[in-house]
Formats: structure tokens, sequence, C-alpha cells
């Protein structure tokens, strides 16, 4: 445990002596570690940038260069700036899957929030070979993925067969299509925690486990309970990650593909092949041959995460958090 | 060339079988150096995608064709698949198959025409004494205007499957007339409630009934020209035949994948189930596990006012030629031979569109004690009476899924379903419309 702490907090003293020499304080350092500091950190930043540019920037002004032409059965390829983000805001199937999202993520993501930091919680309150044990649990769902899990999910929804079946009685799903016609949103978001949550409870986790020790201590000798520690503590000490997780699952969620797209497998024409935005330009690329409509929806996707991801940054000061930490 | 060339083709069969399953969800993924144009040796060199079912008939053609240097690819039978895969190869300039199978059969319509310009008009390179040979009706989805786009390698003309000892059971006749069949729907559900005359669900549903009476919603006039047309008696008289049997129970809106209808099946619940010709070998012997010498076929019911007994259709696959294929008599040749060779056609699972391998493929089932009695009679007349209203459209996709979002969403409600079959037909306008055809009605 000491071991983790002390590993946790030497970064962020690293880093507030690396700052020091930016705000003015520059003759208490060597010149020569001065410019190997000055030059560490894009170092550091050098291999995320060539993959940021090569597999982010590159393919999205790509896309935005495809999104100008439009093709046409006919016509042939013309250049007309707008066109295609004129079509595809007015297409007929764009309303359903943005509904269909909208709910989607208004259920998936404050349910899978909660649950993150729930048993994040539970798991640093009482550590030991039962909470290693459980952290490996969380995470085997989200390995699953393909035909295997089209054929899961199949079984996980169909009454007659699921290890869930009092649940979907509960609910009143009596079988597969009706589960997944009616109640697709539900169903997806239940996917969607089991794939996604795993990977997130690890990292609170060890956002709880690198806490600076003599705090939590401290609170206990002051007569706090556990529920005390966890919620008046712990639970503010890593809040920042809420955003962290926010930005990083929203931009998942709007783009959702691959939960609807194996559910569809296991029971063939129960959900439409266009029920997400990002499923809808995938067909655009894919089954019409139309690269030009699927680059617009795809910009346009990419737009709404980014506006998300920054007003979710300054609203909760995010890049603070090192010294919020320290 | 010696059994040696074969083993080492085989083994790049394997292969790229291996690559296709590992590359199920990588984009891309072919047989090594699977570039077309001439081998070292002069051999004639082919590239083929197959889905698993019909990869025995490729080492079957290689046997027989020792001059001709086949790379394949096997491919899911996802649908959508082969599109995926024409896309990239289309936009990557390179890539392309010189011989696809087509499990949703559907897709030649979109490979037809622009922007994938893939399939290889195939009127002047296949003999008439060959599409002669076809099952009347059965290149019909082929063709657009006047143009053949591919070859067929099974039908699914439905046929009216039923339980013999359970209808003797019970008493009842096979319904003759969908009037009857309604009236046997109405005693069913109060003599015997929980067993089954039909299902609605998605194209299994409505390629039984809303085809077989004619509804156009997928009418096909050329590449560009459909006709959609929802308020056509074809689909009223549907719509007013299923809404009581729904309303009862009799008829299932169940997907028939769904484990609650296999469930129906293993109870030996399903009475009568109008559906596809492959249904008796792929649903109800492996799927629904129906006791054995129960289950035969019998025509399909006819509508009134008419006296032929029209099927719909339910899949069936076809082969395209891609028009990028360097060597085109070859690639024609072997599209062809699989379609039309009597020996490799009556091994195949599923009922043969050509003729004469139709034949062949029956008789070797005669004798099959699953059946009541041997079901290819009723499966052969049927099979030139698809309804030509049925034709292959770009937007089948959807087709299929806004039929389930309307017509069987309206399944249990109180109103009218011809309401909902209405909706169905002004969604599929603006589908077609979004798929570049002109909509006529």
């Amino acid at each position: 445990m000491t071991d983790t702490e002390t590993a946790g907090r030497r970064p962020a003293r690293a880093d507030r002596q690396g700052r020091r020499p930016a705000s003015g304080a520059e003759s208490t350092v060597e010149p020569p570690s001065k410019r190997r500091r000055r030059l560490a950190p894009y170092f550091f930043v050098a291999p995320y940038a060539l993959f940021l540019v090569g597999f982010g920037i590159a393919p999205a002004l790509y896309g935005l260069y495809t999104s100008l032409f439009t093709d046409s059965l006919g016509a042939g390829t013309e250049f007309a700036p707008l066109g295609n983000w004129g079509e595809v805001l007015t297409d007929y199937r764009l309303v359903d899957s943005a509904r269909n999202v909208a709910t989607y993520v208004a259920l998936w993501l404050p349910s899978m929030l909660m649950l993150i930091f729930a048993i994040a919680l539970v798991l640093h309150a009482r550590p030991g070979r039962f909470a290693a044990a459980m952290r490996f649990v969380y995470y085997i769902p989200g390995a699953i993925t393909g035909s295997a899990a089209a054929l899961l999910w199949l079984f996980m929804v169909s009454p007659q067969v699921s290890p869930f079946s009092p649940l979907l009685d509960l609910l009143g799903v009596e079988n597969a299509t009706e589960a997944v016609s009616a109640n697709t949103p539900l169903i997806l978001a239940l996917m969607g925690i089991a794939i996604h949550a795993g990977g997130w409870i690890l990292i609170v986790y060890a956002a709880l486990a690198a806490l600076p020790r003599d705090v939590l201590e401290a609170a206990v000798i002051d007569g706090a309970s556990s529920w005390q520690v966890a919620m008046r503590v712990k639970l503010p000490m890593v809040s920042r990650y809420a955003a962290l997780i926010l930005i990083a699952t929203f931009a998942a969620g709007t783009q959702v593909f691959v939960e609807p797209t194996v559910l569809a497998t296991g029971v063939p024409g129960q959900i439409s092949s266009t029920w997400s935005i990002n499923q809808l330009a995938y067909y655009y690329a894919t089954q019409q041959g139309d690269f030009g409509k699927a680059a617009a929806l795809s910009l346009a996707l990419l737009l709404v995460g980014l506006v998300v991801a920054l007003l979710v940054i300054y609203r909760t000061k995010f890049y603070r958090i090192d010294r919020g930490l320290s | 060339m010696t059994t040696t060339g074969w083993r080492q083709r085989a083994q790049r069969a394997r292969i790229s079988t291996g690559c296709a399953i590992a590359g199920l969800f990588i984009a891309g993924c072919t047989a090594p150096g699977a570039s077309t144009g001439g081998d070292d040796d002069g051999a004639t060199s082919l590239t083929v995608w197959v889905d698993s079912t019909r990869t025995p008939g490729v080492e079957r053609y290689l046997e027989e064709h020792p001059d001709v240097d086949i790379r394949m690819t096997t491919i899911p039978s996802d649908p959508g698949y082969v599109l995926t895969q024409i896309s990239l190869a289309n936009q990557a300039d390179d890539g392309w198959p010189d011989v696809v199978f087509l499990n949703t059969p559907e897709d030649v319509a979109s490979l037809a025409a622009p922007p994938f310009d893939f399939a290889a008009p195939l009127d002047e390179l296949v003999d008439d004494e060959i599409t002669d040979g076809f099952v009347e009706g059965s290149l019909s989805g082929c063709t657009f205007g006047d143009t053949l786009y591919c070859l067929r390698n099974d039908i699914g003309q439905t046929v009216l499957w039923y339980n013999q000892a359970l209808m003797q059971e019970f008493g009842y006749e096979v319904p003759q007339t969908w009037s009857d069949y309604g009236a046997l729907g109405e005693r069913v559900a109060a003599e015997h409630p929980g067993y089954i005359i039909g299902g609605l669900n998605g194209k299994w549903g409505a390629g039984v009934y809303f085809e077989s009476s004619g509804c156009p919603t997928r009418d096909v006039i050329d590449l560009t020209t459909v006709r959609i047309d929802t308020s056509d008696p074809g689909c009223v008289r549907a719509a007013e035949l299923l809404d009581p049997l729904l309303a009862n129970g009799s008829v299932s809106a169940l997907s028939p994948s769904d484990p609650a209808f296999a469930q129906i099946g293993q109870e030996n619940r399903i009475l009568m189930l109008p559906a596809a010709s492959w249904y008796g070998e792929h649903r109800f012997k492996a799927a629904y596990e129906s006791p054995a010498g129960e289950m035969a076929a019998a025509p399909m019911p006819t509508w009134d006012g008419e006296d032929v007994p029209y099927s719909g259709s339910v899949g069936g696959g076809a082969f395209v030629v891609s028009r990028h294929a360097e060597d085109m008599d070859a690639a024609v040749d072997f599209a062809t031979w699989m379609t039309t060779n009597v020996d490799h056609q009556s091994e195949q699972p599923t009922y043969p569109a050509f003729a004469e391998a139709a034949e062949a493929w029956g008789a070797a089932r005669a004798a099959d004690p699953f059946y009541a009695e041997d079901p290819f009679p009723v499966m052969k007349d049927q099979a030139p009476l698809i309804r030509d209203t049925f034709g292959w459209v770009r937007y089948a996709n959807e087709w299929n899924n806004i039929f389930n979002e309307t017509v069987v969403a309206a399944a249990e409600s109180p109103e009218p379903l011809l309401e909902a079959v209405e909706e169905w037909g002004s969604r599929l306008t603006q589908a077609a419309e979004a798929t570049d055809y002109e909509v006529a009605r």
C-alpha cells in the first residue's frame, strides 16, 4: 500500500517542480537539466501526437475533403460543398437514429457513472484477495466481442434460456423479439455497462489507491465512519475522474456502434441497421457506397463530441486536476 | 495439374478461409496474392468469394478443372458483408473478386448500379440454352430492364408446411384458399389455443403473405424505377386476413429465430406454417426439432378471385461476375458451373434454381423419413409461381426493418393492420428515394 502511495505522489511532486521554472524560479535549476526538462514533455507527447495526427487529424481532414463531393446515380461525382451535409441532415432516418442514441446515452451514462464509483469505492474500502479477483471479473465482459457476444446476448435477452429470466419477467419481457424491438435502448444500455464499466472501475480504483494515506487516516482518527470517509473524503478527491469518464463515454455513447450491431446479428431483422447515427454513417459508406455522406455525418458526430468535451473541461476546470489532488 | 498442385491450392484455400474467419471484423481480408490474371505456369487464375456452404462446390470445380487456379476466400453470410467489401475495393480501386456469391441476392441491385458498378451484364456471356434451363421466373430477380446481372444458385419459393399428424388428430383439412386458412385460424384459436398456423415477423412474414398476395412494395421496373403502392388490393386483402389471426394468436409475430419461436416448434405446436422451401431442412428438422414422419408440404392457398396458388419468396442465393474480371470467360464458366452442374447442385442443402438439378435434388430427398410425404412435388409446382411483383431492390434491408417497425409492431394493437401497412408503404417510398429510385404507383 505504502509503495503505491509513494509512487502515486511522486509524479505530483515532479510536476510541481517541473512547472516552477515557467513561473519564474529559474535560478535554482542547473542549465543542462533545465534544457532536458524543457524538452522532456515534447518527447513524452511525441508518440501520442504522431498517432493523433496519423489516425485522428489527418483522417478527419480527409473526411472533410470527401464530404465536399456528392455522388449520385446518373450525375456522377460533383463538387458541392454543402450537398452532402444538407442531404444527411434531412435524411428520414436521422431523426430516429438521433432519438435512439439520445435515449441510450440518457439511460447508460448516469447509471454507468454511479455504478463505476460505487463499485470502485466498495473495492477500495475492502481490499484483499476478493477485491483483486472482483477487479478481474468486472473486466471480463468487455473482452467478449464479435459473434460470441452476439450469441451470448441473444441468450441473455431470451427469457426461455436466460439466467436473468426473473429480471426479464419483472420488465414484462416474454421473448427475445419483444426484448430487442421494444426495449432496445435499455438492453443496449445494459450491454454498454457490461462492456465498458470494467475498465473504468479499474481506473477509478487506481485513482483511489493513489490517494494520500495521511488524509484518510486523519479522517478515521477524527471519528469518520467508512461511509463518511468514502462519501466526504474519497469521492470529492477523485470526483474529477467523473469528468474524464464523462468526456470519454459521452463520445463513445453518441458514437455507439458495436452494441446494436452485435445484438442485431443475434436476432436478425429486429434492430434497424441504421439504429444509431454512427451505424447510419457506416451504412452510407458500405451499403450505399456513398463516402461523401458518410464523411459528413461522421464529422457532425465529431463536432458534437468536441463541443461536449470542451463544455465539460471548462465547467469542471478539468486540467487543474493535478493541483487539486496535491 | 497434378494432385500435389491441387493440394497446394487446397492449402491456400484453407489459409484464406482462416484469414476470412480472423478477418470477420477486419476489412479487406483476402487470400494471399489475390490478384487476377495469368499464373506463372500459364493457368487461368480466378479469385472467388463464397460462403462456407459453397466451398465444397469450389473444391469440386477445381478437381474437374485442373487448368484453373482458384484463390478462394470464405466470406461470412452476414447481410451487408459483400457490399462493404466491394465498397472498400472500389475505394482502393483494387482487390475485387472475379466471382462472388450473394447470400442476400438483393445486393445485386446495388452491385449492378452506380456507385458500385461491379456486376457484369451476363446476357452476351451466358448461352440462352443455359438461361432457359433455369426454373421459370427464377432469373427475374437478376434481371433489371432487360439485362441479366446474376445467376441464381437456389430459390426460396414458399409452400404451406403443415403437421400432417396433428391436422388429422384435430380433424382439420389443409386449406386451399386464404379464406379457408383464415377460417381455420379462428377455429384453431378457439379449439386448440397455443397452436399456430403462421408467422408474421420480418421478411419471413412479409415474403409469405404480402408477396404471395402481390402487394407491390418492391416491384422492380428497372434499375432506377420501382413501384410501391400499399393501397393496392393485394396489400389490403393480406392485412385483412392477418388482422383477426394476430388478435387471436394463431399467427405469431415472433421472429422465427427467437428461442421462444423454437420453443413452440419443440413443443410441437406448429400446426401450419407457410414458409420457404428450405424451412423443412433448416428449421423444422434442425431448429424446431419436429418429430420425424409428421411434416408435409402443401401448395400455397389461393387468394380470392384467383386460381393460381402464388408463392412468395424468402432467401435463395446468386452468383455475380465482376466487371473487373480479367478472364471474363473463365469467371462466367465458374459461375455457370456452380449454378447449373447437376451433380454439385443436387447435393446443395437448398432448392436448386436450375431445373434439371432440382429434379436430381428432389430425387435424392424423396425417401427422407423426416417427412410424412415427399415434399418435392409441391416445391416443384410452386417454384415457377413466385409473384413477379417481388423484385430485388437496394432498400431490401429497410424493407425488412420497416416492416417490423410498422406492421409487426402493430400486430397486437386494436387498430386495423392496414394503417400500419400504409405507414410501411410511405416509409418504403422514402427508403427507395434515398437509394436513388424513382417511385411509381
